[in-house]
C-alpha cells in the first residue's frame, strides 16, 4: 500500500464511486477541464465525460438547487462549492429545499446528494478563502454534515456520504489536503459510518473533542501532555450533524473534564452546543468547566501574522487541557 | 370586488377565439375544457370553504389563471416533471391528479400527499410527478431545471415544465436556472404567468421590460409572449415548446399574460388594484371564451355541458367529503422522515420538559 494524501483520498474515492454508480454526476466551478482549483476532481472529466462532469457557470444556488430535481428523477448528485466561503448564495437551496425535501414530501423523495465544501484557514487565503462556516448550518434538521480529520476518513466518509440516501455536506479541510498522508486501502474496505464519533486516543484525565484540522492540534497536544503525565482522551467527531452525543457523554463521564476545539468563531460555534449537551446531560460527572478553544469572534484575517494569531494552536489547546486537569 | 358567474357567455367580440388547435382531437378539446372548468369550480368551492372557516391556514386562489397551467399540464405524460409554484392548482388538475388528494392537501389532513405536515395550497402529487413546491419563490424553477438535467443525463425521453409568476423573474435563481438550461439545451419549458401583480407589487416595479419573454434573449433560447387566457394560442404555443424540449432542441420561455381575480391569498383584499382593471380582465376570462369556441366548432352543446357540470360537481362533493372525513394528523406525526438513514448516536426526539403539547 502506497502512502496517499488527504486530497488523493478524495480524488480516488470520487473516481471509485462514480465508476461504481453511473447515476452519479459531479457539478461545480472549474471542476471539469481544470480538475478543480485544488485538483480534487482531477481526471474525472477524462474518465466520465462532460455528461457527468459538469463545469458549472458561477451559479452556486443552481449548483445546490438543481440537485433536488436531479435526485428526484434518479440521479445521485455530487455538487462541489469551490470554497466553502462561496456557499452563501446556495444557502437558501441547501437549508430550505435540499435538507427538508424528504421531510416535506413525507418520505416520497430521498435526497442522496453529497455537497463537498473545501473549508478552513492556515492557507493564507484571506476572509473569503479561509472560513470554517459549518456552524451556519447546524440548526438545519434533515441535513447531514461530516468533516474528515484523517486520510482514511477523507475516503471513508466521502464513500459513506455518496452512498447515503440523505443530503450530506462534506467539509474537507484545505490545510489537510497535502499535509496529511497515510496508507489507505482502495475501495470498499474504507467505509466510515456516518453519525458516529470515535475515540481516537484513549486517556483518563481530560477529553479533547474536535474534528478536521483542529483534531491534529488535539493529537499533538495529547502527545505533549503525555510527557507531563497527563492522559488526554481525544474524540474525533467526524459527523457534526446529526451529532453522536453518546460517545462524547460517555467519554466525559469517564474523564470528568472536557475541552472542545474548533476553528470557527467561538460564539455560536459547535463548541457551544457540545458544552450545552454536557451541561444538560453530564453535569454531575463534571469536575471542571467545559472550555472552548476556537477562532476569535471576528472575520478571518489575511496577513500571515494575523492568520497565525487567529488560528487555534497546539500551544493553546495544550494550555486549555492543562488548565482543565489542574482545576 | 364583484363576484362573477363562472361561465358567463358574454364577452367582447375581440376576445373571441379563432384558429385551429394543432393536433388536438375533439375528444381532447372536451376533456381539456372539463379540466379547466373543474379547476375553476374546485378553486371556487375551496375558497368558499376557507371563508366558512372549514380549514386553517390560508387559501391561494388561482381563479382567472387556469389556462396557463392546465393547458400545458394536460399535454404532458404522467412521468414528465412539473415544478409548480404555490397557487398552481391547474398544474395538478391539468395532469389529472384526483381532486380528493388536492382537497386533503388544502385541509392539511392525513390523506394529503404530505400527510398534513407541509403547507396548504401547495398542490403536488408524487405519482403524477408534480413536485412539492417551495413557498420561497422560484426554487421550483431551479429544481425543475435539475430534473431536466437528470432526464438528459440518464437519457430518458421526458421533459420538465416549470411555472412562476412575473415577480419571480426578478430573483437570481430565475437567472441561474435559465442560464444553465440554455448552456446545456435542457428539455424544459419555462412558463411565466404574468398576472401583473407580485402580491402587491405592480409588474412595472418588477421589471422595465414590457414583454417578459425578452428575458430569454439573454439565455440563447426562444421566448414568446402570448395571451394566457386564450386557450387556442396557449395550446399551440405550449405544444410547440414541449415538442422542442422532447426533440432535443432545448428550452423555451413562454410569458402568459393573465390575471388573478382575487387577492394574493384570501386574507388579501387586493385593494391595490382598481375595479376597472379587475373588470377588464374578467371580460377576458379564459373559460367562457373557450366554451364559445367549442360551441362554434359544435364540439360542445348544452347537453354535453350539463353532463360535464354534473360530473365535476360529483367529484368536488366527493373530494370535500373525503377531505373533511380524513383524520387530522397525529400531533407528533411530523417527527418521521427527517432523515432517510438511521443515526443511532443521535437523540432525534430531544424533548422539552413536561408533557408534549397537542
Amino acid at each position: 500500500m502506497a502512502e496517499i494524501t488527504y486530497i488523493d483520498a478524495i480524488n480516488r474515492t470520487l473516481h471509485e464511486e462514480m465508476a461504481r454508480d453511473e447515476t452519479t454526476f459531479l457539478i461545480g466551478e472549474d471542476t471539469g477541464i481544470y480538475g478543480g482549483v485544488f485538483k480534487a476532481t482531477r481526471g474525472l472529466l477524462e474518465e466520465f465525460g462532460p455528461e457527468r462532469i459538469i463545469d458549472s457557470p458561477i451559479s452556486e444556488s443552481l449548483i445546490a438547487g438543481m440537485t433536488v430535481g436531479a435526485a428526484m428523477v434518479g440521479c445521485r448528485p455530487l455538487p462541489e462549492i469551490q470554497f466553502a466561503d462561496f456557499i452563501s448564495p446556495a444557502f437558501d437551496q441547501i437549508v430550505q429545499q435540499v435538507a427538508r425535501y424528504y421531510w416535506r414530501t413525507n418520505g416520497a423523495f430521498e435526497m442522496p446528494v453529497t455537497l463537498r465544501c473545501p473549508y478552513g484557514g492556515g492557507v493564507g487565503g484571506g476572509v473569503y478563502h479561509s472560513q470554517s462556516n459549518e456552524a451556519w448550518f447546524m440548526n438545519t434538521p434533515g441535513l447531514v454534515m461530516v468533516a474528515p480529520g484523517s486520510v482514511r476518513d477523507a475516503a471513508g466518509l466521502l464513500r459513506s456520504a455518496i452512498r447515503s440516501q440523505d443530503p450530506v455536506l462534506y467539509w474537507e479541510h484545505k490545510k489537510l489536503y497535502r499535509s496529511l498522508k497515510d496508507d489507505v486501502p482502495d475501495g470498499d474496505e474504507v467505509l466510515t459510518p456516518i453519525g458516529s464519533a470515535e475515540v481516537v486516543r484513549n486517556g483518563s484525565h481530560v477529553t479533547a473533542i474536535s474534528f478536521g484540522y483542529t483534531l491534529q492540534l488535539c493529537l499533538e497536544a495529547a502527545n505533549e501532555l503525555a510527557d507531563e503525565g497527563i492522559e488526554v482522551e481525544v474524540i474525533d467527531l467526524k459527523t457534526l450533524l446529526p451529532l453522536d452525543k453518546s460517545t462524547v457523554i460517555e467519554s466525559v463521564a469517564k474523564t470528568s473534564k472536557a475541552v472542545v476545539v474548533h476553528e470557527a468563531p467561538k460564539f455560536g460555534g459547535i463548541g457551544g452546543e457540545i458544552a450545552a449537551i454536557l451541561a444538560e446531560e453530564c453535569f454531575w460527572e463534571l469536575d471542571a468547566p467545559v472550555t472552548r478553544v476556537a477562532g476569535y469572534n471576528t472575520p478571518f484575517p489575511a496577513a500571515r501574522t494575523m492568520e497565525e494569531h487567529y488560528m487555534p494552536s497546539t500551544v493553546q489547546v495544550a494550555a486549555a487541557l492543562r488548565t482543565a486537569v489542574q482545576t | 370586488m364583484a363576484e362573477k358567474q363562472e361561465t358567463e357567455l358574454s364577452f367582447p367580440a375581440k376576445y373571441r377565439l379563432t384558429g385551429e388547435m394543432e393536433g388536438c382531437s375533439d375528444e381532447q378539446k372536451l376533456e381539456l375544457f372539463e379540466r379547466l372548468l373543474k379547476t375553476r369550480q374546485f378553486d371556487a368551492r375551496m375558497r368558499k370553504l376557507f371563508r366558512q372557516g372549514r380549514f386553517e391556514g390560508t387559501f391561494y386562489s388561482q381563479i382567472g389563471q387556469e389556462a396557463c397551467d392546465v393547458v400545458i399540464a394536460y399535454q404532458m405524460n404522467q412521468e414528465d416533471f412539473v415544478g409548480p409554484s404555490h397557487r398552481d392548482l391547474g398544474a395538478s388538475t391539468g395532469k389529472g391528479v384526483p381532486l380528493k388528494n388536492l382537497a386533503a392537501q388544502v385541509y392539511n389532513r392525513v390523506d394529503s400527499p404530505d400527510g398534513g405536515r407541509y403547507t396548504a395550497c401547495h398542490y403536488w402529487h408524487p405519482e403524477y410527478w408534480v413536485m412539492n413546491p417551495s413557498t420561497s419563490i422560484v426554487m421550483n424553477w431551479v429544481a425543475a431545471t435539475g430534473a431536466a438535467f437528470g432526464y438528459k443525463m440518464l437519457k430518458k425521453d421526458n421533459v420538465a415544465v416549470a411555472f412562476c409568476g412575473d415577480g419571480a423573474t426578478a430573483h437570481g435563481d430565475f437567472h441561474e436556472a435559465c442560464n444553465f438550461a440554455g448552456v446545456h439545451r435542457l428539455p424544459i419549458v419555462y412558463v411565466v404567468q404574468n398576472n401583473l401583480w407580485a402580491e402587491s407589487l405592480p409588474v412595472a416595479l418588477t421589471t422595465a421590460l414590457t414583454d417578459l419573454s425578452h428575458r430569454a434573449d439573454a439565455y440563447g433560447f426562444p421566448g414568446i409572449s402570448i395571451d394566457g387566457n386564450d386557450v387556442v394560442e396557449t395550446w399551440n404555443t405550449t405544444r410547440e415548446a414541449l415538442k422542442r424540449a422532447r426533440g432535443g432542441a432545448g428550452p423555451t420561455l413562454i410569458e402568459m399574460k393573465t390575471y388573478r381575480w382575487h387577492g394574493h391569498s384570501d386574507i388579501d383584499p387586493a385593494d391595490y388594484r382598481s375595479d376597472d382593471e379587475v373588470a377588464h380582465w374578467m371580460e377576458r376570462d379564459p373559460i367562457p371564451r373557450y366554451e364559445q369556441y367549442l360551441r362554434e366548432l359544435e364540439v360542445l352543446n348544452d347537453d354535453t355541458l350539463a353532463k360535464i357540470r354534473t360530473r365535476i360537481e360529483a367529484e368536488i362533493e366527493e373530494a370535500v367529503d373525503f377531505a373533511e372525513n380524513s383524520p387530522r394528523p397525529a400531533p407528533d406525526g411530523y417527527l418521521s422522515h427527517v432523515y432517510a438513514e438511521d443515526y443511532p448516536g443521535f437523540e432525534f426526539g430531544d424533548r422539552n420538559p413536561g408533557e408534549p403539547n397537542g
